[in-house]
């Protein structure tokens, strides 16, 4: 039982992480209609930036998310623009689907060339240290990187339902067509969403190199996770990828810990095709051209 | 012993044939070579080796690299192999299985090499040493022990390390169940990574301590992908083991060892396969203060008082510099590959696939990580050296006769 | 005009076969000229099989190393102990691939519910299940210690032979089924189902079965290529085997060549693994080539969206047109059909 509760905890904790990362990816769809699959290797280049600032400039994990944000969101907008909007029109599900890909190779290409192949992790003086919360333990980089993840999702919750550009992309979300006749300019909404999508990868890469030992390649591993997260949340929809990723959190850490590890990320699989079966939209995919 | 081995490492398939002409210098001989310099070819001795120089092999395929070139390069000084000199002809396999069987292919039928070395890794050991075996080709290989490579049979290929690399931590259990009865562990508690060199490490021990008594209270396997170990080590410091055995890579050791900190679990005595070998990374990853007392295994180190050592170190630093911590225990393997191949022209005073096969096949051969024999599948019949993290430097602490100091336990709580 | 190009055709395929079978006569023991093309042949027959299902029926499957890999573990499991004097691997292929298309089934049922993005998405953990399970059930794949096909017993002069002519079997087989696709209703069927489901549905078009069809037949294929592959490497684990690249490479060389065309696949092969094997040779000892690999990508989908043979056609269709008129044949009218603007997809269509 003990070990039940503390791998809930655990799950809870990291899955909040991985809503950051998602809800980032199913923004993008949402506005774009494409599958970024250069989310993880965003992560990835905002966990080696991050590891860079630390070591060479000794700035704070947690405080390098104010550079690393702004950093990725603008060169989420500019990849965007080179290579995203020049794609023709017929087609374009299959080719961003290829562009975000090859995308996720030059990055790892750029970032195996840089540094090395090998494991590398963040390691702040406090990296080692938890507390002990009736009988169970919280790690303070674990928590810290939940809070972030929350303050975040909140900012973004804020700048959707709150800003013009927010109200332009719901717009564009629910209809593009009207949305454009209105006089939203979808060209920008894309490149600003493609831009957010960026910047939460970021911040939640910069926690992500503190969690996990990464090398260039760990954004196979990510892009699986995100992929099923965003799928079983229903593409395009924040909230549901947020309860998807905290789903997906504390199931696979329970499975490790109560069954087997090998076994963890298995079952999220079966779990995701289970739910195809019987929903194709995803859980919480509405019956409209996505919600927010 | 650094088997680096991730998922998707073949994802780094792309055909790579980079060439890489080691140049080297021939000088007049010196050493047993020199009375008789073979007269009857002086051509150059071409020796093809494909290695992982990019995609997730490279950091150790790269290490492979440097020991090859040194030991080219020291062999050149010296005149040569039997005053022929050395020329390496070393290709990028991109860490994909279909590349290194090109790549052999190419060198064997097309470069037309007169030796092969071999690649890094298990999993691209067994299709390159196919392909020499065809051709009749000799194939010392550094870096691949896992079964599936002595399951094939073959009589030509020989592994230059002192056991199969699934008894990495056999020297483990010898130390263990060398103690006294009532010093022994009572429970242990392993946690395997999924993967050809890790989880048989951890087997292999559990055999051992199973026979001897030693209860298991807690045994699991997880894929490499697993990221956070601290669900495991949860598990671990429930069911409260004496010995903790890590059937590990370098990036799962790290994350094992600080989800044991961050959980305040600290056994007493705590064993991983790879990682906490690692002079450099391991106090890099878990920070220095809290090494003391961590055991793992290793065939070479720096302060190996092997005939040969110092000299390589030396030659080592001179040509790549940094400092003896810093240089991979592969380049050590890759490098003993040129000796036995030095060693065996020295003693019958031919270079040639058949006679290696034959001659390295009887008696036992000094190298830099020990004195090697082989069974009839080329599987080496030494151990390798126990090390523990003592006073902040990573020492030999068994089998007694090699140890530079004896080991401690209970280990010592981690620092935080 | 329809008979003078089904000539050029026919020449076209005899010329490329021909000198296929005649290249290990004629190289004899060099060993590596026919090695290097056992590969390349494969990626043909790959990306051309793949196709058949991402092509013409535009649901681009990202799991098709899944079977892959099905193919080369059950070679790799029947034969690990021995060979049987070396040709019964491969005479056991069609029962491979009829294993394969029957477990594929179940899947592209599930799987064809869900189009384009999410159809991309689901058949991609299809890999990540197949790759968990070729580790976990070790007792059978021999898990991540992999598992080796006992050594072929051919002689060395002519090793490759027997892998090279049964792996250019494949190809023709590929090739002749895709040949058939585009010849009958099955072809047209799929087209429609690629520019509008929903219409095709309508207009009678019996879209599941169809699509089925195309789907299982291309994992077919797909398993018996991975089984040769196996024997050939000798030795398959689940990294290797079921690899998200092995499906990359399909589909990259299939958007090279052409989408939805008989020769744009093998085009895509025979022009993208001397390319590669150019930037690994060129930037082979550093990390570079990634990034150039990727860049070539990206260059295909910005510039050649539609693939290289489409493109060439358009033009000589205009000049045609501007020449004589109207003119269309069989593969015309196929890649008029596919150059419609697909509707905008949500990602999901029942």
């Amino acid at each position: 039982m003990h070990a039940l509760i503390q791998a809930i905890i655990l799950g809870i904790l990291t899955g909040g992480v991985y809503a950051l990362m998602a809800s980032g990816q199913t923004l993008i769809f949402g506005i774009m209609k494409v599958v970024n699959l250069a989310q993880g290797a965003f992560v990835v280049l905002a966990a080696y930036l991050t590891y860079t600032l630390f070591v060479q400039f000794g700035v704070d994990p947690f405080a390098s998310v104010l550079i690393t944000t702004p950093l990725m969101f603008l060169v989420g907008m500019g990849l965007q623009w080179a290579l995203l909007r020049p794609l023709h029109s017929d087609d374009v599900a299959q080719l961003s689907l290829l562009v975000t890909f090859a995308l996720e190779l030059g990055v790892e290409g750029i970032l195996s060339f840089t540094y090395s192949t090998t494991l590398t992790n963040i390691q702040p003086s406090y990296a080692n240290f938890s507390w002990t919360v009736f009988g169970f333990q919280v790690s303070l980089v674990r928590f810290f990187a939940f809070v972030l993840s929350l303050v975040v999702l909140a900012v973004l919750y804020l700048v959707l339902k709150r800003t013009k550009f927010g109200r332009a992309v719901r717009a564009t979300v629910q209809n593009p067509m009207s949305a454009q006749l209105l006089g939203v300019n979808a060209q920008r909404v894309s490149a600003l969403g493609f831009g957010l999508g960026a910047a939460t990868a970021a911040s939640a890469g910069s926690v992500f190199g503190m969690l996990n030992a990464f090398n260039p390649g760990s954004h196979y591993d990510l892009i699986s996770r995100l992929l099923t997260v965003v799928v079983l949340g229903g593409l395009g929809s924040i909230g549901g990828s947020v309860v998807a990723a905290l789903v997906m959190g504390v199931a696979s850490s329970v499975v490790s810990a109560e069954a087997s590890p090998i076994w963890s990320d298995f079952t999220f699989f079966i779990v995701l095709l289970l739910v195809l079966l019987l929903r194709p939209r995803g859980l919480f995919g509405a019956r409209t051209r996505g919600a927010l | 012993m650094h088997l680096h081995q991730r998922r998707g490492l073949s994802r780094a398939r792309l055909w790579g044939v980079g060439v890489l002409a080691a140049s080297a210098l021939a000088l007049s001989g010196c050493a047993a070579a020199s009375g008789t310099p073979s007269a009857s070819n002086s051509a150059p001795l071409k020796i093809g080796i494909s290695l992982s120089l990019t995609g997730d092999f490279s950091s150790s395929g790269k290490a492979a690299q440097r020991g090859y070139q040194l030991w080219a390069d020291v062999a050149n000084k010296s005149g040569g192999v039997l005053g022929r000199k050395v020329e390496l002809d070393i290709v990028d396999d991109a860490s994909s299985p279909d590349q290194v069987v090109t790549n052999y292919t190419n060198l064997i039928t097309q470069t037309k090499v007169d030796i092969v070395f071999g690649p890094f890794s298990s999993l691209l050991t067994v299709p390159a040493s196919r392909v020499a075996s065809r051709y009749g080709y000799s194939f010392i290989e550094p870096a691949g022990g896992g079964p599936s490579v002595f399951d094939q049979k073959l009589n030509n290929l020989f592994f230059v390390q002192p056991a199969e690399s699934t008894r990495g931590g056999d020297v483990f259990a010898n130390y263990i169940l060398s103690l006294p009865a009532d010093q022994r562990p009572k429970t242990a508690a392993y946690a395997k990574l999924d993967d050809p060199f890790s989880a048989p490490i951890a087997d292999s021990i559990q055999k051992r301590f199973e026979a001897a008594g030693i209860k298991t209270v807690y045994n699991q396997t997880y894929p490499s992908e697993t990221a956070d170990m601290t669900p495991i080590v949860a598990g671990i410091a429930a069911a409260k083991p004496d010995v903790v055995v890590g059937g590990t890579q370098e990036g799962d050791a790290f994350a094992q060892i600080k989800a044991m900190i961050q959980l305040k679990f600290n056994p007493k005595w705590l064993y991983e396969a790879n990682g906490s070998n690692s002079p450099g990374d391991f106090p890099a990853a878990v920070s220095s203060a809290n090494t003391e007392g961590v055991f793992g295994s290793i065939d070479w180190y720096a302060d190996s008082t092997v005939s040969g050592s110092a000299k390589f170190i030396s030659d080592y630093i001179a040509k790549f510099g940094g400092d003896a911590n810093q240089i991979d225990p592969t380049s050590a393997e890759a490098y003993s590959a040129g000796m036995l191949l030095q060693e065996v022209a020295t003693k019958t005073g031919k270079v040639d696939n058949a006679t290696i096969i034959k001659t390295l096949h009887s008696g036992s051969w000094p190298t830099l990580v020990g004195t090697l024999s082989w069974d009839a599948t080329g599987k080496p019949k030494g151990e390798y050296l126990l090390v523990q993290w003592v006073n902040g430097k990573l020492q030999t602490v068994y089998p007694a006769k090699t140890a530079q100091t004896s080991p401690v336990a209970p280990k010592p709580n981690w620092a935080g | 005009m329809k008979a003078l190009l089904a000539r050029i055709g026919v020449v076209r395929a005899v010329v490329f076969f021909g000198v296929l079978i005649v290249i290990p006569l004629v190289t004899g023991q060099i060993g590596w000229v026919t090695n290097t093309l056992i590969f390349t042949i494969m990626y043909a027959a790959l990306a051309s099989s793949w196709n058949l299902v991402g092509g013409y029926a535009g649901y681009p499957s990202l799991g098709h190393a899944a079977f892959f890999g099905l193919g080369a573990y059950s070679i790799a499991i029947i034969f690990n102990g021995s060979v049987y004097g070396g040709y019964l691997p491969f005479v056991v292929l069609p029962l491979v691939a009829i294993g394969a298309a029957l477990i594929s089934l179940p899947i592209g049922w599930v799987a064809m519910r869900t189009r384009a993005d999410v159809f991309a998405i689901v058949t991609i953990t299809v890999l990540f299940i197949a790759q968990t399970l070729a580790f976990n059930f070790n007792t059978v794949t021999g898990g991540a210690q992999g598992k080796s096909v006992a050594p072929a017993p051919f002689d060395v002069s002519t090793y490759n032979w027997p892998f090279y002519y049964v792996m250019l079997a494949l190809l023709a087989v590929a090739m002749g089924i895709s040949l058939y696709f585009r010849k009958t209703k099955i072809g047209l069927s799929l087209a429609t189902v690629r520019a509008d489901e929903e219409k095709a549905h309508g207009v009678g078009v019996r879209v599941t079965a169809v699509k089925l069809i195309a789907f299982a037949v291309s994992c077919g294929l797909v398993a018996m290529v991975g089984g040769v592959w196996a024997y050939y490497v000798g030795f398959v684990y689940p990294q290797f085997a079921v690899d998200p690249l092995i499906t990359i490479g399909m589909v990259l060389m299939t958007f090279l060549g052409g989408r939805g065309t008989l020769w744009g696949p093998v085009l895509g092969a025979f022009i993208l693994v001397p390319a590669q094997e150019f930037f690994a040779f060129t930037f082979g000892a550093s990390e570079l080539y990634l990034f150039a690999y990727a860049a070539v990508f990206l260059v295909i989908m910005l510039f050649l969206p539609r693939g290289i043979l489409p493109s060439i056609s358009d033009r000589l269709r205009k000049k045609r047109a501007a020449a004589n008129g109207i003119l269309r044949d069989a593969s015309d009218a196929a890649s008029a059909v596919s150059a419609q603007p697909a509707a905008h997809q949500t990602g999901v269509t029942r």
